[in-house]
């Protein structure tokens, strides 16, 4: 059974003459564990696709569907709620909070979701650990490189139990060891770990990391491929030079 | 909550440096609110403890509503209320001691400066309170004439022991008292006291036969029946007089008043400033953190913890600035208080206390402070919870405001601007003053409108600073495409020039003003001055004996002297001055706001008086030509109103000038408290003055003074004066400063983007740091603009409401005007070095990634 999937799903910016279809009738369906990466030409509305399955931002048409439910239908407050509980998320300038240390900035979705100081700093710690991070607990981002600071936010993302994670170029600002690390950690989320990855890239690279690549083009689904593990990279570039990027 | 305050304390922790500054704008109006709210108070206690002689242990007091004398025989009856187990009559005087009397040591400062003679009946007083006379010394008897009793502490002041003589001031010359009676070391607040018989006090005073307090005391504690047995003695007594506590210092109060509303004003202007201020900050929190709003919205918190973290973040700066505020506005209250005491010594001859603080004004100021701030970041806390999670994940292209049609707020500003002035020409003070108000509200919402024609003919200026590089157009441009918020910063620095070109041009007025009067009502060769000017009540005064001697020396021409009764109109207190309307226009004379010298005719013929502006601002109904009813000693008299003038020296205190006939008729005053003349024509200074300081000497509680170096004397206080007054000025404007550096800072933050472009295509550091300081050079015209238009409405406004009791006319505040521009384009220039450097250092590359 997947976990998201989508109907039709449409967006549209503006109005008129000057309206831009970013999302055109987009139909995919992810199933649970699975490690996903959308990749397509700049433009072609990856990011568009990202943010409304995270309920970040609301579709023209069609819709999202998570775990049975439609997130149209959700208030704001809900959809909190939802991103919250079912959803982390990873960006690509990490987004910490500068005044926090990195235990509290990993913390920051259970503090918020109501969870005891003591007891959210010990989830948080748990996954810095697992990260390699144990030893940088309480150091402020622009203490820790670009690297660190991406695993802080993947333990922020996976902190509150998610089933969902949503990765926005997450090695976009990275250098290719750092890129390496943090794709391969997405992976061991979803195989250690039994979380559903999506993750937006234009890496060749990266992408190679994951179970399937969705390729998007003018905000439509242009092809679909499941991954063997060898030769992806490859793969993937010359699939890229395909559809015209 | 707990992560909510985490996240605001460590913001402000992180960002001190604004975090301070935003702070100062809260502590500046705490301070000044708080600080200026002691003053007041505590001059008023100070003036109390000194004035409140011996209310001691007494149930109550009598005393008349004017605090003037009055007949022995209103007690008669008293003793026979059910109750009343004492009544004590005496007659109280404060006397004001000339500068080293007591001592006669000027090397030593100065310890007894004020004391308290009593008049008592040795009887009935030892009745109602205890008198412990010290050693083989004893208390007065009934027939004793020149005995006194005084207090251990006093004796040692003057070096006197039992049996010696001590010498005080009394309207006759100085009075000597033999001292056979010495009570403990006073340790009571209040002055010194200096016991006489009854007799001995109404000789030295010039009171015959009056008295002006009734001590009783009552035979039972219970709260019920002492209430019964009090309002007996009320209806006993009759509505003329007051039972309860003595109350002095409604002159005091009267004159200090005006002061504190002034400074309230400031205090409530500059608060009004902060909160511009810490508006703008949090705006520019809100946009630089953006990025982890919207990140803390995409993982999962609500629109209100965002909210709540910006509120909490003004909360913590509210608390801390005004605590702050209080503590330096206290030390302020206990520095202007003490720089104040010798000016208050000289002038009013009191001594100042601790600083009184009351529970009510710390509340006061913190709720204002706190308030202030919390209501300025509700609408940057709105704006903050309204960042969309995407704002984390998508650049944010700073904002251009499209709308250029009218808006409903400009309208309305219109309407008000509008209104305003025809406020002023309706010539009504309650209207003009509520119009100055109007008059800012409405510029603040025309702004907007006049940004961009202002914008454009400054811009014109800067680009012929900046030729050929295109600067000043893009400066210009960054400002009008978003009006609403450089308005917001324009407005703070417009309400601080404000004030300042409105002082100024109060000042200019004020002093042009003061030179006239003092030379006017203080023009004459001689003055005799008494220890306190205009709170007359203290000071003892002397009889025409003093005057005769004086006229007798040969070379002196006219003698005017004041004297003063306290009288009460509708039961409030006024204070009455009785001239000669002989000599009084000739040595001295009123500036006339209504009426002129033929005035001085009318009060001659009968009962009549002039008053002054501070009268008809007490009295709002009453207008010249109206009969009065003036509370006397012995039940009311008409007087009618046949002028309004004003000399320096009583302008602040409610007073009225009737004809010492009508004095000495109406209250029994005759004694001159403040004396003036001139010498015959010919007559040279030299010839003169020795012989006239060998009679004063005789009546050490005045000191003579030559006119013309007592003038030079009051302009320079008044130099002084005006000197303090424009350096607060300068205080006050400073917030603008911190307004419009945050201001510049989020016009920086917002347009990373594109200064990186700029510095990409070719721009270099320093144009970059150009285009920064030829905006904030923009902003600030516009503020000062806006500044000096309403400064100058302001500034009409005060001297129309002083006018009521000055005689002043408004003059153009150049000056103001000028030191306006100043500051304004000088904070401008300040305001952007810190944001221009920041621009200037940011790196190309990082620039254009920044989203």
């Amino acid at each position: 059974m997947s976990l998201i999937q989508t109907e039709n799903l449409t967006k549209i910016y503006g109005s008129g003459e000057t309206a831009v279809t970013a999302l055109d009738h987009v139909n995919i369906q992810i199933k649970e564990g699975e490690f996903v990466a959308v990749m397509g030409p700049s433009g072609c509305g990856k990011s568009t696709l990202l943010h409304l399955l995270g309920g970040l931002d609301r579709s023209t048409d069609g819709i999202v569907i998570i775990e049975g439910t439609s997130l149209a239908e959700m208030k704001d407050d809900d959809l909190t709620k939802l991103r919250r509980q079912k959803i982390g998320f990873v960006f690509q300038f990490y987004n910490l909070i500068p005044v926090l240390t990195a235990v509290e900035n990993a913390s920051l979705p259970v503090t918020l979701d109501g969870a005891k100081p003591a007891e959210a700093r010990k989830r948080a710690a748990e996954w810095l650990e697992r990260f390699g991070l144990g030893g940088r607990l309480n150091n402020r981002p622009d203490q820790l490189s670009g690297g660190q600071q991406q695993r802080v936010a993947l333990a922020r993302a996976l902190v509150a139990e998610p089933a969902l994670i949503l990765a926005d170029e997450p090695t976009g600002n990275l250098d290719t060891r750092s890129g390496d690390e943090i794709a391969s950690l997405l992976r061991d989320v979803t195989k250690k770990y039994g979380r559903t990855v999506v993750m937006v890239t234009h890496d060749p690279r990266i992408a190679a990391y994951a179970d399937r690549i969705i390729f998007l083009k003018d905000g439509k689904v242009v092809d679909e491929t499941n991954l063997e593990r060898k030769g992806g990279a490859e793969k993937i570039a010359s699939k890229m030079k395909e559809i015209g990027d | 909550m707990n992560l909510q305050l985490t996240l605001a304390w460590r913001y402000l922790n992180g960002r001190k440096l604004r975090t301070f500054l935003t702070t100062l704008a809260v502590i500046f109006g705490v301070l000044i609110i708080f600080g200026m709210n002691i003053i007041l108070p505590t001059m008023l206690a100070s003036f109390q403890a000194n004035m409140m002689a011996a209310t001691g242990t007494v149930d109550a007091t009598i005393t008349h509503q004017t605090g003037g004398g009055f007949s022995p025989d209103v007690a008669d009856g008293l003793g026979g209320i059910d109750g009343v187990r004492a009544v004590a009559l005496s007659l109280n005087r404060t006397v004001n001691l000339p500068a080293d009397f007591v001592d006669g040591d000027p090397a030593i400062p100065d310890r007894i400066s004020v004391v308290s003679l009593i008049g008592i009946d040795p009887e009935s007083a030892q009745s109602l309170r205890v008198y412990l006379v010290q050693g083989s010394g004893r208390f007065l008897d009934p027939t004793d004439t020149t005995a006194t009793v005084i207090s251990q502490s006093l004796a040692d002041a003057y070096r006197v022991q039992l049996g010696n003589t001590i010498a005080l001031p009394s309207v006759s010359g100085v009075m000597d008292l033999t001292v056979v009676g010495i009570l403990p070391t006073r340790t009571t607040p209040g002055n010194e006291e200096v016991l006489v018989t009854l007799p001995q006090a109404q000789v030295m005073i010039g009171q015959a036969d009056q008295i002006n307090t009734i001590d009783i005391a009552l035979e039972t504690m219970d709260e019920a029946e002492r209430a019964a047995i009090l309002a007996k003695i009320e209806e006993a007594v009759g509505e003329n007089y007051t039972i309860g506590s003595l109350e002095p210092g409604s002159e005091m109060f009267a004159s200090l008043k005006m002061g504190q509303i002034a400074m309230n004003m400031f205090g409530v202007l500059a608060l009004f400033m902060g909160g511009f201020i810490i508006f703008n900050t949090f705006r520019t929190v809100v946009a630089e953190r953006r990025r982890d709003i919207g990140m803390l919205r995409a993982i999962g918190a609500r629109r209100h913890t965002i909210t709540a973290v910006i509120l909490i973040e003004g909360l913590l700066q509210g608390v801390i600035g005004s605590g702050i505020g209080l503590v330096l506005g206290y030390l302020m209250g206990a520095g202007v208080v003490q720089l104040a005491e010798p000016a208050m010594n000289a002038f009013l001859n009191i001594d100042m206390g601790t600083p009184v603080v009351s529970p009510a004004l710390v509340a006061t100021s913190v709720l204002l402070g706190v308030g202030v701030t919390i209501l300025s970041g509700l609408i940057p806390a709105q704006n903050a919870s309204k960042v969309t999670p995407m704002d984390a994940l998508r650049p944010s292209v700073a904002e251009v405001e499209t709308r250029r049609r009218m808006s409903a707020g400009a309208i309305a500003g219109i309407a008000l601007v509008i209104l305003a002035i025809t406020a002023l020409a309706s010539g009504d003070s309650t209207f003009i003053a509520l119009g100055s108000i109007l008059f800012l509200v409405g510029l603040i919402l025309v702004a907007p409108l006049l940004l961009r024609p202002i914008a454009f003919a400054f811009g014109k200026l800067t680009s012929l600073l900046y030729t050929r590089q295109g600067i000043g157009e893009i400066a210009q441009g960054n400002l009008t495409r978003q009006p609403s918020r450089v308005v917001i910063t324009a407005s703070a620095t417009m309400i601080g020039l404000a004030i300042v070109v409105a002082l100024g041009g109060m000042s200019s007025s004020l002093s042009s003003m003061m030179n006239q009067v003092v030379h006017s009502s203080l023009g004459s060769d001689y003055l005799l001055i008494p220890p306190s000017i205009s709170v007359w009540s203290g000071d003892m005064g002397t009889g025409p004996e003093f005057t005769e001697r004086l006229q007798a020396i040969d070379g002196v021409g006219d003698i005017s002297t004041l004297r003063f009764a306290a009288s009460a109109v509708n039961g409030q207190p006024i204070s009455l001055l009785g001239i000669n309307p002989e000599t009084y226009p000739r040595v001295s004379g009123l500036d006339f706001m209504q009426g002129d010298d033929s005035a001085y005719e009318n009060l001659a013929e009968g009962r009549a008086m002039i008053v002054n502006g501070s009268f008809l601002m007490a009295f709002p109904d009453i207008q010249v030509g109206d009969q009065v009813e003036l509370a006397t000693a012995n039940g009311s008299q008409a007087y009618t109103i046949v002028a309004v003038g004003s000399d320096l020296l009583n302008a602040k205190v409610v007073t009225a000038f009737i004809s010492q006939a009508n004095l000495a008729a109406d209250f029994g005053r005759t004694d001159d408290v403040f004396i003036q003349f001139n010498l015959q024509p010919g007559v040279e200074l030299e010839d003169v003055d020795a012989q006239i300081r060998e009679v004063a000497a005789d009546y050490p509680q005045y000191t003579v003074v030559v006119g013309k170096s007592y003038i030079d004397q009051m302009l320079q206080l008044l130099n002084v004066v005006f000197v303090g007054m424009y350096f607060l000025l300068a205080f006050l404007a400073l917030p603008s400063l911190i307004a419009m550096i945050n201001t510049l800072a989020i016009s920086v933050i917002e347009r990373r983007r594109e200064i990186g472009m700029l510095r990409a295509v070719g721009a270099t550091r320093k144009q970059i740091r150009r285009m920064v300081v030829a905006e904030a050079l923009l902003l600030a015209a516009v503020g000062t603009a806006f500044g000096i238009a309403s400064g100058m409405y302001l500034g009409y406004v005060l001297v129309d409401a002083l006018s009521t009791m000055f005689p002043m006319e408004y003059m153009f505040p150049l000056g103001g005007i000028l030191g306006g521009i100043a500051i304004g384009l000088i904070f401008g220039a300040l305001a952007a070095i810190v944001p221009a450097r920041q621009a200037a250092k940011l790196e190309v590359v990082e620039a254009l990634r920044y989203e």
